[in-house]
C-alpha cells in the first residue's frame, strides 16, 4: 500500500501568511484533519525572515526594508535571518506526523533525512547537491539551500529555500553587517559561499521545473506518492487568524 | 548593557547581552542563529541564569542541569558556547 500525502502549491503570499499558513497546517496536522503535507510558496513582496532567536533589529535594516517594501517577519523556527526574493527562491514545507518512519528522535539525523528529498531533486535537475551538517544543501562546497526546524504538537515542521537565483547585493542591503566598511566584502564573499540552480546550471530554470525535479526527489526519497490538494477550510481560517494575531505583530516580530 | 558576540566552530553565531551586579548576571539577553527545542524555554533559561556569578565554570553547571532538568535539545551551539559568551560580555568590554 503506497503512502499518500498531500502536495500543496501556495504561490505568491504576505510574508505574514506564509509563516502563518505553515503552522495552520501543523495545527490542522497535529488534529489528524490533514495528512502528511509537502508545501511550496513564494513571497510577495520579498521578505526577510528571522530565526525564533535573533534580534529584529540587530539582523534586519528596518529602515531599509520599509524603503524597498519588503517585509520582515520572525519564524517559528530557530537558525538565521534569510531574504526570501519573489523571484530568486523557492520556500517548501514539510509537515509530518513525530511518528513517521522518517522521523527520528535525533533532530541532526532528521535533517539529513528530510534535506535528501531535495538533494535528490536537485541532482535530477543535475546539480550535484549535498546535505551539509547542521542544516544545510552545497554545491561544490556553495550553500544552494538552508533548512530550519522544530516539533511541537506531535508534529515535525521544516522548512527551508531553494535557491533559483541570487542577488547577494539586495541580500546584504536588507540584512545588517557589522560594519558599512565590510558591507562590499560580505557581498563578494556570498558570491563565492553561495549558488543558485540557474548560476551552476548556466540557463534558465522555470519554477515549474524546479518544483517538479523536486516532488520527483522528495516521492523516490520518501518512497511516498504526492497527490496535488488545496487548503482546508480550517486551515484558511486558522492562518488568517495567526496572521493578524502572531505573525503580523510587533509583539511577536520584535519580541527578542 | 555589556554585549558581546562569539562565533561557534562550525558556523552558528551567539550575541548576549547582560547587566551585572556585583559580578552576578542581573538580566541577561541571547540571541543568535542557533537551534534550541522546544523554542519558548529560552526564556526560562535566561531567568535561569539569573544572580548566576559570572564564573565559566558555575554557567556551564547551570546551563547543562537546565538542560537535564528541562528535557531541552541544544543543536548547533553547546552549554560550554554560552558560557564563553556570557562570560565575554560580561568582562564588560562591551
Amino acid at each position: 500500500m503506497v503512502e499518500r500525502w498531500r502536495l500543496l502549491d501556495t504561490g505568491l503570499n504576505d510574508a505574514f501568511y506564509n509563516m502563518a499558513l505553515d503552522e495552520a497546517i501543523v495545527i490542522a496536522r497535529s488534529k489528524g484533519i490533514v495528512p502528511n503535507t509537502l508545501r511550496f510558496f513564494r513571497w510577495d513582496p520579498s521578505s526577510v525572515s528571522i530565526g525564533y532567536f535573533q534580534s529584529m533589529e540587530e539582523e534586519v535594516d528596518i529602515e531599509a526594508c520599509n524603503r524597498l517594501g519588503i517585509d520582515y517577519v520572525r519564524r517559528r523556527t530557530g537558525g538565521g535571518a534569510v531574504y526570501h526574493d519573489r523571484e530568486g527562491e523557492l520556500t517548501y514545507s514539510l509537515i509530518i506526523n513525530e511518528d513517521h518512519r522518517l522521523i527520528s528522535k535525533d533532530f541532526q539525523k532528521t535533517y539529513e533525512t528530510l534535506c535528501l528529498g531535495l538533494v535528490k531533486g536537485l541532482r535530477l535537475l543535475g546539480v550535484p547537491a549535498e546535505f551539509k551538517p547542521i542544516n544545510d544543501i552545497v554545491v561544490n562546497g556553495k550553500k544552494i539551500s538552508g533548512n530550519a526546524q522544530t516539533r511541537g504538537m506531535n508534529v515535525v515542521h521544516q522548512h527551508g529555500t531553494i535557491l533559483r537565483n541570487v542577488d547577494p547585493t539586495l541580500m546584504f542591503t536588507v540584512l545588517n553587517v557589522p560594519s558599512e566598511k565590510i558591507r562590499d566584502k560580505m557581498i563578494k564573499s556570498v558570491e563565492e559561499r553561495v549558488t543558485s540552480v540557474e548560476k551552476y546550471l548556466g540557463r534558465d530554470v522555470s519554477f515549474e521545473e524546479l518544483k517538479s525535479a523536486l516532488i520527483m526527489g522528495f516521492k523516490e526519497s520518501f518512497d511516498i506518492e504526492l497527490s496535488s490538494g488545496e487548503i482546508t477550510d480550517f486551515e484558511k481560517q486558522t492562518a488568517l487568524k495567526l496572521k493578524r494575531e502572531k505573525y503580523s505583530t510587533r509583539e511577536w516580530n520584535f519580541r527578542r | 548593557m555589556f554585549r558581546s558576540e562569539y562565533k561557534v566552530e562550525g558556523g552558528k553565531m551567539i550575541k548576549v547581552q547582560l547587566n551585572k551586579d556585583d559580578g552576578r548576571i542581573c538580566a541577561i539577553k541571547i540571541t543568535g542563529d542557533f537551534f534550541m527545542h522546544p523554542e519558548e524555554l529560552i526564556e526560562d533559561l535566561e531567568r535561569s541564569l539569573i544572580g548566576c556569578p559570572l564564573d565559566e565554570t558555575i554557567i556551564i553547571e547551570t546551563i547543562r542541569n537546565f538542560i537535564e532538568v528541562r528535557g531541552m535539545t541544544l543543536l548547533g551551539v553547546a552549554p560550554e558556547d554560552f558560557a564563553r559568551c556570557i562570560i565575554k560580555a560580561g568582562e564588560g568590554i562591551g
